[in-house]
This record gives structure tokens, sequence and C-alpha cells, in this order.
């Protein structure tokens, strides 16, 4: 019998066109299941943002096939993929997750306002969101007042308030001191563990990928290794 | 109200105020350019209407009976035939307010120091009081009372001109009837002054049957002044007596006073006009200004379409945001100009030098804009942000979101 995949690439590419055609990702083959915390890594310019907007259908293949749980992306339209997004996928970028005019509470309860989600489900969902990434202090800061490292949470919040397949995290530390990094991966490891939550997050700092159970390694937008610890 | 447009409402409006200097800029902008031109239509239409007011109320009335040839030559023949049959015909007549029977000549005048022409209309001074406002402007001695024999009233300007005072007496030489030369010697009774510069230097006036007599044409007139009740019937009414009276000529005021119609007519479109044109220049700057502010966040914007925020709602919040500082900048406008045109439209506007006078318009302009105008104004603002907002929020949507999102 088949087995069922959160995320399932085939022969997925790339190709920015120009004076010299980049690779940016190259025929990749890639299965992601449920309640995996996997880290994509490689050196800058290896094809890992490609992958992971191409995966979180922000990106159009050049050629090769992306599922999520068994839904075709490829065809979809603009306002198709906007809504798959919605209701499918959080994100977490790597900076300007926030929409700067609201505050942390709004800004995680953005994503259920778009799903169109009852006021007392959003109340209380939100509310356990920013309890479990540890701001519920700062319900009413504006982005402006929170830390990098507390924004990133936000985000962590914002992209799990939409009950989301799995969570795309690109290069989510790159900005934040060590302190900070640790404590996000902290609050997203016990988030995968105690929720059964799927991460799939890029990163090239090592102590972060210490810490993901499966290492998928970049290079020139070819997987050249898959571990699983 | 759907929890998504409420929010994107509150988005837009708390981004407005994200950049405070430049969206004050925007709302002063559009209500001093709304102020300004609706303060410029009240001005112009005040004056025209003021000019359209003296025009009727002491030039022309509403409209004019006159021998077909009169108006071309003036000689003292050129009587109204049946002027009694007429005249009885328009006193039963509901829409007529009143009519004054005027004899009409243009004399030389002499004085002891200066000779001239002028025009000098014969009156009933009790009736014409209840068809023009001449009465009211006589600001020395008095409204043909004090003299009994050939009293004659002037303006100011004309009693300045021919250095002439009260009680002063002056020559009028004129050709009677049979075009034989003849001379009455008249008593300045009055001294008026209608503002109207041009109406001052022109007109004298003396009591009907001592200019009757010098002309020689018994009880003849030469001019029938008609006053209506109603403003807008002047054209209906002066047509139907037209047609009546075919050997007459019968015209309205718009028609006796040159440029009139054409000024009346400007007047419906001038505000449309000068509105117009500053909500164009409006459009233009209010469109470059959210231009500029889709363009500094284009990250929060693709990364809020990244996340799935839909175009369709991306598009309403940058809508929102041009349509609000219009809806401020709109109403203060508006009420801005409201409160100048109230204003002004009660103290008025002076506007000191006497040229304007020269013209036939007054000195102090009351300012004067209708319930239609500001009803069209505040629509024409309406499609102007409406219209400023389109180009922006369709900017906004056609921003690639992984674009967008790679400056991060
Ligand atoms: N819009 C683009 N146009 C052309 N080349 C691009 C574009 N985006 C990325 N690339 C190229 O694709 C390759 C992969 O980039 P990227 O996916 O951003 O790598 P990473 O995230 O691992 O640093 C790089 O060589 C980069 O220069
Ligand atoms: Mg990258």
């Amino acid at each position: 019998m088949k087995k069922n995949y959160v995320i399932e690439a085939e022969n997925l590419s790339k190709i920015y066109a120009g004076v010299v055609p980049v690779k940016a990702v190259d025929e990749v083959n890639l299965q992601i299941q449920d309640n995996e915390f996997t880290a994509i890594v490689g050196p800058s310019g290896s094809g890992k943002s490609t992958l992971l907007n191409m995966i979180g259908g922000l990106d159009r293949p050049t050629s090769g096939t992306i599922k999520v749980n068994d839904i075709l992306l490829n065809g979809m339209t603009d306002n198709q993929l906007i809504n798959f997004r919605l209701h499918h996928i959080g994100f977490v970028f790597q900076s300007f997750n926030l929409i700067p005019v609201l505050t942390a509470k709004e800004n995680a309860e953005f994503i259920m306002l778009l799903q169109k989600v009852p006021l007392q489900q959003r109340e209380k969902r939100v509310m356990s969101l920013l309890k479990e990434v540890g701001l519920d202090d700062k319900l009413d800061s504006r982005p402006s007042q929170l830390s990098g490292g507390q924004q990133q949470r936000v985000a962590v919040a914002r992209a799990l308030a939409s009950k989301p397949d799995f969570v795309l995290a690109d290069e989510p530390t790159a900005n934040l001191d060590s302190k900070s990094a640790f404590n996000l991966l902290d609050i997203m490891a016990r988030l995968n563990q105690e929720e059964g939550i799927t991460f799939i997050f890029s990163t090239h700092d090592q102590r972060v990928i210490d810490r993901a159970r499966r290492v998928i390694t970049l290079e020139d937008g070819k997987i050249v290794s898959d571990e699983i610890r | 109200m759907p929890c998504g447009v409420k929010m994107i409402g509150k988005i837009a409006w708390k981004n407005i105020w994200r950049n405070k200097v430049r969206s004050a800029v925007v709302i002063i902008a559009i209500a001093i350019g709304l102020w300004a031109g609706m303060f410029a239509s009240a001005f112009v239409v005040g004056m025209m209407n003021q000019k359209i007011d003296s025009v009727i109320n002491l030039e022309l009335s509403h409209f004019q009976v006159h021998h077909p040839s009169f108006q071309d030559e003036m000689l003292p023949k050129f009587v109204i035939p049946n002027s009694e049959e007429i005249i009885q015909k328009m006193n039963n007549n509901e829409a007529i307010k009143n009519t004054s029977p005027r004899v009409v000549a243009m004399p030389m005048i002499n004085s002891a120091n200066y000779s001239g022409m002028l025009k000098v209309t014969g009156i009933d001074p009790e009736n014409e009081k209840r068809v023009t406002d001449l009465h009211e402007f006589v600001l020395e001695g008095k409204y043909f009372e004090g003299i009994k024999r050939n009293p004659i009233l002037l303006s100011k300007k004309t009693a300045e001109k021919y250095k002439i005072k009260i009680r002063s007496k002056v020559v009028l030489t004129l050709q009677d009837k049979q075009g034989e030369i003849t001379a009455g010697a008249f008593r300045v009774v009055g001294i008026y002054d209608s503002k109207n510069g041009m109406y001052d230097e022109m007109n004298a006036f003396v009591l009907a049957p001592d200019l009757q007599k010098l002309l020689d044409i018994n009880h003849d007139v030469h001019e029938i002044a008609v006053l209506l009740n109603e403003h807008d019937l002047a054209e209906s009414v002066a047509t139907q007596y037209q047609e009546e009276f075919p050997n007459l000529e019968i015209k309205s005021w718009m028609d006796l006073a040159s440029g009139m119609r054409f000024m009346v007519e400007a007047m419906d479109v001038y505000t449309f006009f000068i509105v117009g044109i500053i909500l164009v220049a409006l459009l233009f700057s209010i469109i470059n200004t959210m231009l500029m502010a889709v363009l500094e966040r284009v990250r929060e914007i693709g990364m809020l379409m990244a996340v799935g925020m839909s175009k369709l709602r991306v598009f309403k919040m940058i809508m929102l945001e041009t349509l609000f500082l219009c809806l401020i900048g709109g109403p203060l406008g508006l009420l801005l100009a409201w409160i100048c045109i109230q204003y002004f439209g009660r103290y008025g506007i002076d506007l000191g030098g006497a040229s304007y006078s020269d013209y036939g318009f007054t000195n102090l302009v009351y300012t004067q804009l209708d319930m239609m105008s500001y009803i069209s104004v505040t629509l024409m603002v309406l499609g102007m942000a409406i219209l400023a907002a389109i180009y922006p929020a369709v900017k906004a949507i056609n921003l690639i979101p992984v674009e967008a999102i790679r400056k991060i």
C-alpha cells in the first residue's frame, strides 16, 4: 500500500532563466511525513529558499510535481494557491513576519480572521498559542516593542493559529542571537513533540542543525545527503 | 459585518497613520484644494448673482416692452401704441408683480460748468418703487419730494462730474416728437448711488409727465418694465407676450443685457470646472503618495499574500487607505468652505478699488453657493477618491509574493 506523505515532491526543478540559466533546484525527490522535524541545510545559494517556496506554494517549479496531503499544487491558479496557503501551510520568514500596526495578539489572530474563525474560538486559541510561545504577557505589544526573538515567536504562534498541515520556516533564526535562536528552536521542538506539528526549516547554523531529527543537505540544488537521527 | 472587512478596515486605518506627516499633507491638500475651489466658485457665483440682481432690480426688471425700432434709434416718436391695453392685461396676470411704464429720452444736459449726454427716464415715482430699488439708493435730498416743478434725480457720479448740488439747476435739451429742438430747466431733487458705476454714469430720472410734455407725446410711453413674482419665468412670460403682441419688441433681461445669457450659462458649469481642475490635480498627487506608500511596504504586502491574504482583501485594504485619506480631507474642505462662504456671504468681501463697479459689478461681494453645488462637489470628491484609490491598489495586488519575500 502507498504511504501517505504530508509533502511529496517528484523530480522537482527550478531553473532561473538568464544569460547564464541557474538551476536553483535540480531534480529533487523528497517526501516528508507527518510529525517530522526536518532541517534543510546547505550553504548560501544552494537552493534552500527556492525549495521551501515551491513546497509552500509560493513559487512554481519549472518541472516536477508537488503534492501536499495528496493535493497537487502544480495546476492551481494564484488565487487558489493563496487560499491553499491560508488553510494548509504556516509560514515563518526570516524577518518582516508581522503587521507593524497590529499588536502581538492581533497578529497571531490575523490568520484566523482571514479564515473566518468565530470570535470565541479565535480568542481561546490565540491566548493558548501566545502562552505556549511564552508571550502571554506581551499581548498588547506592537512588533516594534518586541525583541527579534519575541517577534519570531509571535510569527510561530501566527503560523500555528491556522492549524496548518505543516509549518515552513526559512532561516527563522538567521537574525537572532544564539540565546534567542535556541529559545525559538526549543519552542518549535516542544510543539513538534507535544502537539505533533510538522516543521520544515532551513538553516545554515550548525547549532540549529543539531536540534533537527532529520537533516536534508542541499548542494547546488541537489540533495546530497538525507539523514535521520 | 463580516470580520474580514472590519479587520481590513482597522489595518487600513492604522496604516494611514504610520506616516503621519505624509497623510496629514494629503489630507490638508485635499481640504485646502476643495476649500479654494469652492470658495472661488462661491465668490464668482455671488458676484454674478449680485450683478443679475442689480440687472433685474435696477436696470432691466424681468422683461421690457418697446416699440420695435426704439432700441435702435431711441426717437421720441417710437412710442408703444397700445400701452394702456397692455398694462391692463399685465396687471391681471398672476405671474406679474408690477409694471412700470416709462418715458425715455437721450438729451444733452447742461450745468453751469459742463455739458454732456445722459439717458433720462420719466417715471411715476410711486409706481417705480414697486418695480426697481432706485428709491433705496438716494443719498442726498429726497426721492422726488420737495421740489414741485421739474424735479430731476441724478447719480452721485453725474453730480460730481457736472459739479451739481441739490437744488442746482440743469437744462435738458432734446428733440421732440416732430424733431424740433426744445429745452427744459430741471432742479436736482436728489442724488443717488447704486454702486453700479456703469449704470450711475448714464442714468437720470424725472417725472414722466414733465418729459412727455417736453417731447410732445401726450400720455404715451416708450418702455414698460415688468417685474415678475418668479425669477425663472422671465423667458417664458416674455415669449408669451411677444406672441400676443407681435408688433412690439418684448425681450427678457437675458436678451436685453449683452453677455448676460452667456454669464448665466457659464455660471452653471463654473463650479464643476474649477473644482474639477483642482480634483484632477489632487488625483495625481494622491495616486503618487499612495504608490509611495505601497512601494515602501512591498515586503509587508508580499508577506500578507504569502500567508494567505487574498488579492481582493489586499486590494480592499489599499483602496480603503486612500479612501480614508479622501474621506477625512474631503469633509474637512467642505466644512471649511461652508464656514467661509457663510461668513463672507453675510459680511461680504470688500474688493476696495472701484474698477469692478465700472463694469457693473459691486465692490462688496457676498459669497454664495447653493446646496446642489455642495452635493455635486461631494459626489465629485467621492468619484475622485475612488479613482485615486484604484491604481495603487492594482499595483499592490500585482506584486509577486515570492519576489517581495526574497527581499527579506
Ligand atoms: N529570482 C531569482 N532570479 C535568478 N536567480 C535566482 C532568483 N532567486 C534565487 N536565485 C538563485 O538561485 C540559487 C538558489 O537561491 P536560494 O534558493 O535563495 O538559495 P539559499 O536559500 O539556499 O541561499 C542562487 O544561486 C540564487 O542566486
Ligand atoms: Mg535562502
